[in-house]
C-alpha cells in the first residue's frame, strides 16, 4: 500500500520514543486504533500514558473507562510519575465512566437497542466536540460492544464514531480485550477490520517470567515497523520498548 | 600478596580503560573479589567519571557491605539483576533493582535510560559482572543476542564496556564467544603478577 509522507501537523505523537520511532514519527491524526491485548499487557497503562503526553503537548483528551470505576482508575494513575493531578483539575485530561453516562441517559446498561447505540454514540461525539478533544479513549470496546447486541451493530457504531472523530481530528485509541496468548485481535471480529490501526500486545514466558510484547500490526497512512518489541511498564517511567530478545522465544 | 594482586589489577585496569577499550575480563573465582575491589578502587579514583556497574553476581547490599566506600562514590550507579530474584525488595543508595535476571530487555532499557541522565563529554563506563551469572539464569543463545545489542548500543553512545567472566577450569564455549567480542581481554591468573 501506497504511503504519503506526513508532515508533522498529521502526526499524533504518542510521546513514547521506540513507539513513534516505529511509526515514522507518530500516530496518523484522526486514526481510530486498536490496542489488543490479554488481562495485564498494559492495553490501559499505554492508552493512559498517550492521553497524559498529548495533554502535556496542549492536545486534550477524554479517558472513557467502562471497565473499572475512576476512583481505582485514578488510584492506579498516581503511582506513575507520568501522571499530573493538575492535567486533571485544569480539565486537560477528562476521566468519565461511561456506565454513569448510560445511566444518566436511561439506557440498559447490560443491553443497548439501535437508539440506545445512537444516543450513546451522539453523547460520545458531544463530549469529545464540547471540550475540543484531539486525543480520545474507550477502554474498553469489548466492553460496550458486548452491549450492542448485533455485529452489524458494532460495525455502524465503530464505523460512525472513528468517523465523526476524524473529522474533528481526534485520535482515538479502543482497547481490545482478547484471552491471553491468542493472536486473535477482538471478542467480536469486526473491530479490526474498521479500526486504521491495530497494536497487538502480548507475553510470553521465560524461565517462568512473564515477558510483555508490542507490536505494531497495521496504521494506515503510516510506513510502520511490523517488528515485535519487549514492552517494560515502570512507575517511573511507564511504558518503554527494547529490541525483543528472540532466542528460543 | 593480595594487595599486590590488586595493585596489579588496578594498573591494567587503568591502562585498558585509558585506551578507550572495551574490556573483557576473564579470571579464575578465587580472584574476584580482588578484581572486584582493584575496579571500584579505579572508580574512586576518577570521580569525573560515569560509572554504570550491573551486578547479577550478589545483591548491591552485599556489595555495599564488602567494600565500605562504594556508599561515598558519587558517580556510580547500580543495577541490580539479584536481589529480587533473592528476596530482596529494598533497593541500596544509587540503585535500580531488576525483577529478575532473564528480563534481559528491562535491562537494557535500564542500562540505557541511566546514562541518558549523563553529559555528553562525561567518560561513560558499564561493567556487566558477570556474563557467567547471566548464562547461568538464561539459555547463552539469548544472553549472546543481548551481549550482540548491548555491545552495539553502547559503542554508538560512546560507552565503554568491561563485562566480567569467572573461569573455572576452561571458560564455556559460549562465553568464550562472547568475551573475545570485547576489544581488549584481560586474563587474571594467580601468577600473573
Amino acid at each position: 500500500m501506497a504511503v504519503v509522507e506526513l508532515s508533522k501537523d498529521e502526526l499524533c505523537l504518542s510521546g513514547i520514543e521506540e513507539f513513534d520511532v516505529m511509526l515514522g514519527g507518530g500516530i496518523p491524526v484522526g486514526s481510530t486504533v486498536l490496542i489488543v491485548g490479554g488481562s495485564g499487557c498494559g492495553k490501559t497503562t499505554l492508552s493512559m500514558q498517550f492521553l497524559v503526553n498529548g495533554a502535556k503537548n496542549n492536545e486534550r483528551g477524554v479517558f472513557f473507562t467502562i471497565t473499572e470505576p475512576l476512583f481505582k482508575l485514578t488510584k492506579n494513575l498516581e503511582g506513575f510519575d507520568f501522571y499530573d493531578k493538575k492535567l486533571i483539575e485544569s480539565g486537560m485530561v477528562n476521566l468519565i465512566d461511561l456506565r454513569i453516562i448510560s445511566e444518566r441517559l436511561g439506557l440498559d446498561t447490560e443491553k443497548y437497542t439501535v437508539e440506545d447505540a445512537s444516543a450513546l454514540l451522539d453523547i460520545l461525539k458531544d463530549i469529545a466536540d464540547e471540550l475540543n478533544v484531539k486525543r480520545l479513549i474507550i477502554d474498553s470496546i469489548t466492553a460496550l460492544c458486548y452491549r450492542l447486541q448485533t455485529p452489524e451493530m458494532i460495525r455502524d457504531f465503530i464505523f460512525k464514531l472513528g468517523s465523526s472523530l476524524a473529522a474533528m481530528k481526534c485520535t482515538t485509541l479502543l482497547t481490545s480485550e482478547v484471552p491471553p496468548r491468542k493472536f486473535q485481535y477482538s471478542q467480536y471480529g469486526i473491530e479490526e477490520f474498521i479500526s486504521d490501526g491495530i497494536i497487538f500486545l502480548g507475553d510470553f514466558e521465560r524461565k517462568g517470567d512473564l515477558i510483555r510484547t508490542f507490536q505494531i500490526v497495521k496504521m494506515r497512512g503510516a510506513s510502520h515497523s511490523r517488528t515485535k518489541y519487549a514492552m517494560s511498564i515502570s512507575s517511573k517511567n511507564g511504558v518503554e520498548l527494547a529490541p525483543l530478545l528472540r532466542a528460543r522465544e | 600478596m593480595a594487595n599486590v594482586l590488586i595493585d596489579g589489577l588496578k594498573e591494567r585496569i587503568s591502562n585498558a580503560i585509558i585506551a578507550n577499550q572495551s574490556i573483557g575480563i576473564i579470571l579464575p573465582g578465587s580472584n574476584y573479589p580482588d578484581l572486584i575491589q582493584s575496579l571500584f578502587e579505579h572508580i574512586r579514583s576518577n570521580p569525573d567519571e560515569a560509572w554504570v556497574y550491573v551486578t547479577v553476581t550478589k545483591p548491591c547490599e552485599n556489595l555495599f557491605n564488602e567494600i565500605e566506600f562504594i556508599g561515598d562514590l558519587k558517580n556510580i550507579r547500580f543495577i541490580d539483576c539479584i536481589s529480587r530474584a533473592a528476596g530482596i525488595s529494598k533497593a541500596a543508595q544509587n540503585c535500580v533493582l531488576i525483577e529478575s535476571p532473564t528480563m534481559l530487555e528491562k535491562l537494557v532499557i535500564e542500562i540505557m535510560n541511566t546514562f541518558r541522565d549523563v553529559d555528553v563529554k562525561t567518560k561513560k563506563f558499564l561493567v556487566i559482572d558477570s556474563l557467567t551469572n547471566l548464562i547461568i539464569y538464561n539459555d547463552p543463545e539469548i544472553v549472546t543476542e543481548f551481549f550482540y545489542l548491548i555491545i552495539n548500543r553502547t559503542r554508538t553512545k560512546n560507552i565503554h564496556m568491561v563485562s566480567i567472566a569467572i573461569e573455572e577450569e576452561e571458560l564455556d564455549k559460549y562465553l568464550n564467544r562472547l568475551i573475545y567480542l570485547n576489544d581488549k581481554i584481560l586474563k587474571v591468573r594467580d601468577s600473573f603478577i
